[in-house]
């Protein structure tokens, strides 16, 4: 990731104090125990519940993913492209979040594993990487 | 004998990079050239149907800018890009219940300002200050800055799957583009090359510049009244034979079909049902496309080919002048212009009308066009023919 730090909202302070603990979080229902990812809002299946905040074992496969080029900065160098992934968690949902994988490497199906990073400014943050 | 509805009235404002000019604008203005085309006067509308684009620059108060009285429908829709198909749908059920006898669909907006990018007009995620908030930051952060990025996923998950390739997305653009040269509304008319598209930038990899649709000022409306009515009004009928809508509430988890399959399986199979075709019969198709990869799957999902060969389909040249099965004929919203579903209907109406010029497909008594809303979440699908429902 190139871009500014990541700052927290409300409604992920749960995700990045897991961040810094080395934990991925997702979400899960109290009343029938699925999982979901960690942007979600409530189960669908258990109206009134509140999803709360359990760990991952932070290991899965892409999915999909997208190459955001960057445009050049004022020195004219292209800074290197970002990869955000599609990534199935062997818990089952679903979750966007930065991969640093060769590009020749990337494919339906690639193991990956959560890894954190802790910059110096803003929350620290998954990474996921080939496992 | 009811025979359903019909649109009996379409206008068309300039559209493109037209400054200086509100949203209100344009639509009050799209709404009177539709009810001159169709050689009634406002005071003959008593429906009125508004969707208002990116910037939400008009609602209901359209009424009052022109002067409308004693309507009796009155509303503002929005499934996104499938809100054009849904108005009609309910324009039709409105005048086949008796709800109101003549009403007026449309939609304006006008996103572009002199010197900025379309990207910027559409507000991509640049991220205020250079700081990402909460988890929709990190993912922003992590490159997902966009629409086009969003869209990108689904692509590339459709590429995975089925082996569908970039030159494929390309073999669409090059084939509407080719299209966009008969149609003198089209803001892009110049022809492209196979080459042209992959040269062009990356937006989003693997969504290429020349993926990507238009972003366009301007408003489009059509007048829906009865069949029997439009029979007696100014300008050919375009009857509406059917209508569908598929909202697929895909969850993002394990087994998800995102990116593989969309509402148009759903929205398809309602439409051509109530028209009483199936997909070998539709001469002439009109697909949203917000981006060359959801002509391909929505192709797929209508039926138009077996799942997964939307990419050969596309590169087979069927969907371009002179293919089998002629598609986005004025360019759609890659060459031709951006007003969400009214792109591909006013096409529609174009075509099954017989008014297409030179760009008019030979065989046109059946004529789809389909709205896509959302990142795939949302579907309508209309079935337009020349000839009155069942005849």
């Amino acid at each position: 990731m190139h871009s500014g730090p990541v700052r927290r909202d409300d409604r992920s302070a749960g995700f990045f104090d897991g961040a810094a603990r080395g934990e991925l979080m997702l979400r899960r229902c109290p009343s029938c125990s699925a999982w979901y990812g960690p942007d979600a809002r409530g189960c669908p299946d258990c109206p009134g519940t509140e999803p709360g905040w359990a760990a991952s074992a932070g290991t899965g496969t892409l999915v999909s993913w997208v190459v955001a080029h960057g445009r050049p900065g004022p020195d004219g160098a292209t800074p290197e492209p970002d990869v955000a992934g599609l990534v199935e968690l062997a818990e089952g949902p679903w979750m966007t979040a930065a991969v640093e994988a060769p590009a020749a490497e990337l494919r339906a199906g690639l193991p990956l594993r959560a890894r954190f990073e802790r910059p110096s400014e803003g929350e620290p943050y998954p990474v996921f990487v080939g496992s | 004998m009811d025979t359903g509805a019909a649109i009996a009235g379409l206008g068309i404002t300039d559209v493109g990079k037209v400054y200086g000019r509100s949203a209100r604008s344009f639509a009050a203005e799209a709404v009177r050239l539709a009810a001159d085309d169709a050689g009634l006067g406002l005071a003959d509308l008593d429906g009125l149907l508004v969707s208002a684009g990116i910037t939400g620059g008009i609602g209901i108060d359209l009424a009052q800018d022109l002067g409308l009285t004693d309507l009796r429908l009155l509303t503002q829709m929005n499934a996104f890009g499938a809100t054009a198909g849904a108005m009609v749908a309910h324009a039709a059920m409105a005048v086949m219940s008796g709800t109101a006898s003549a009403v007026a669909c449309v939609f304006a907006d006008a996103p572009l300002r002199p010197g900025t990018s379309a990207g910027a007009a559409y507000g991509g995620r640049g991220g205020s200050a250079g700081e990402w908030h909460g988890l929709q930051g990190y993912a922003a952060a992590a490159g997902m800055r966009s629409v086009n990025a969003m869209y990108a996923m689904a692509a590339r998950r459709h590429m995975e799957t089925y082996g569908t390739t970039s030159e494929q997305f390309g073999a669409v653009a090059v084939g509407q583009r080719a299209w966009a040269a008969g149609n003198p509304r089209a803001q892009m008319r110049e022809p492209i090359t196979l080459e042209d598209h992959q040269a062009s930038r990356w937006v989003a990899e693997p969504l290429h510049l020349l993926d990507c649709c238009l972003v366009s000022n301007g408003g489009v409306a059509v007048i829906v009244t009865s069949a029997e009515r439009a029979a007696g009004l100014a300008r050919p009928p375009a009857h509406v034979w059917g209508w569908g809508q598929g909202h697929p509430g895909q969850r993002m988890t394990r087994g998800s079909a995102f990116g593989l399959r969309t509402g148009a399986v759903t929205s398809g199979a309602s439409a051509f049902k109530m028209a009483g075709i199936t997909a070998a019969d539709v001469d002439v198709c009109e697909i949203y496309d917000c981006y060359t990869y959801t002509v391909v799957i929505t192709l797929e999902d209508y039926g138009f080919c077996a799942k997964g060969e939307g990419g050969a389909f596309a590169a087979s040249g069927a969907l371009g002048p002179g293919g089998s099965l002629p598609t986005n004929t004025g360019g759609g919203q890659l060459s031709g212009f951006y007003m969400w579903g009214f792109t591909p209907l006013a096409e529609a109406v174009i075509q099954a009308r017989g008014e297409g010029g030179e760009r008019q497909a030979d065989r046109h008594d059946v004529v789809l066009a389909s709205g896509n809303g959302g990142i795939l979440a949302h579907h309508a699908t209309l079935i337009l023919s020349p000839h009155v429902k069942g005849s």
